[in-house]
C-alpha cells in the first residue's frame, strides 16, 4: 500500500463552525490546477411524500465515534489518492448542533486538472456518508425529533486495499 | 500467555442504540483466554440489554476502530463499537 503523505491529508471532527478559509488555503498548491470543495449544509425544508407536504427542520444534532470517524476519513482519503493523481485532500465534519443553513461537512481536493478533482471530491463525500461512524438527529419546527434514516455504502466497508 | 490478556471487552453504543441501551458503554467479561465471535458477542449484548435486540440486525461491528465481519474473533482488551446505519454528511 502506498502511504499518502500525512501533510497532504487533513481529516478532523470539530464541534465548531468549519474553517472554510483555512481549508481553501490548505488546498492551494502550485501543482493543482483544479480545486473542488463540497459543502453539505442543514436543509430547512424536506418533502415528506408525494402529497408535497413539507417538513421544517430547525437544526441537526450530530454525534460520532470520533477516533474511528477520523481514521475512516483518512482511509477514504488514502483510497482517493490511490485512484486519482491528487495533490491534497481534506474531510472535515462538524458535530453537535448545526442550525438550518449552516455547514455540517466540507470535503475538498486539489488535483492537476478538473476532471479528477470533481471525481475525487464526489468520491470523498459519498464514501464519508456511507462509512464514517457519524449520526444525525433531526429537530423539527413542531418540536418533534428523530434519528435520520442512515445507510451503509454498498459492498465491503473495508475495501481490501485499505487494510 | 493467553491468561495474561485483559478479560474485559469494552462495547460502545451510539445514537439509537445508545438511547435504547440507556448507556453509552457496556462491558462484556470473558473467561481467561476466552474469545468470542462477533455474532456471539452480539447475542450476549442483546441478553444484557433487551431493548437493543431489534436494532442489531441492522448494525455493523467495529473492533479497534475498523469494521469487521460477523465471524471476526473478539478478544479481551478489544474495543468494540456497534454501528447502526450511518447518517453523516
Amino acid at each position: 500500500m502506498t502511504e499518502t503523505p500525512n501533510d497532504a491529508v487533513w481529516a478532523d471532527i470539530l464541534e465548531t463552525p468549519l474553517p472554510l478559509e483555512a481549508i481553501r488555503e490548505f488546498l492551494r498548491t502550485e501543482e493543482a490546477g483544479g480545486i473542488d470543495i463540497f459543502l453539505g449544509a442543514t436543509r430547512r425544508w424536506t418533502e415528506t411524500g408525494p402529497d408535497g407536504v413539507r417538513r421544517e427542520t430547525t437544526r441537526l444534532e450530530y454525534e460520532c465515534y470520533k477516533p474511528m470517524a477520523i481514521r475512516e476519513m483518512r482511509r477514504i482519503a488514502g483510497e482517493a489518492f490511490r485512484r486519482w493523481p491528487l495533490c491534497r485532500a481534506c474531510l472535515l465534519h462538524r458535530v453537535g448542533e448545526v442550525p438550518a443553513g449552516e455547514t455540517s461537512v466540507i470535503v475538498g481536493v486539489a488535483a492537476p486538472h478538473r476532471a479528477e478533482a470533481f471525481a475525487a471530491c464526489r468520491y470523498l463525500i459519498d464514501a464519508l456518508k456511507g462509512r464514517a461512524p457519524i449520526w444525525k438527529k433531526e429537530r423539527f419546527a413542531d418540536g418533534s425529533a428523530e434519528w435520520a434514516e442512515g445507510r451503509f455504502a454498498d459492498g465491503d466497508l473495508n475495501p481490501p486495499d485499505t487494510t | 500467555m493467553e491468561n495474561q490478556r485483559p478479560h474485559r471487552v469494552r462495547v460502545l453504543f451510539f445514537s439509537m442504540l445508545r438511547e435504547r441501551a440507556g448507556t453509552d458503554t457496556a462491558t462484556v467479561h470473558l473467561d481467561p483466554g476466552e474469545t468470542v465471535s462477533a455474532a456471539l458477542l452480539l447475542e450476549r449484548l442483546a441478553e444484557a440489554h433487551p431493548p437493543i435486540r431489534p436494532l442489531l440486525p441492522l448494525a455493523r461491528m467495529a473492533v479497534n476502530e475498523e469494521y469487521v465481519s460477523q465471524d471476526h474473533i473478539v478478544r479481551g482488551g478489544d474495543e468494540v463499537a456497534l454501528i447502526t446505519p450511518v447518517s453523516g454528511g
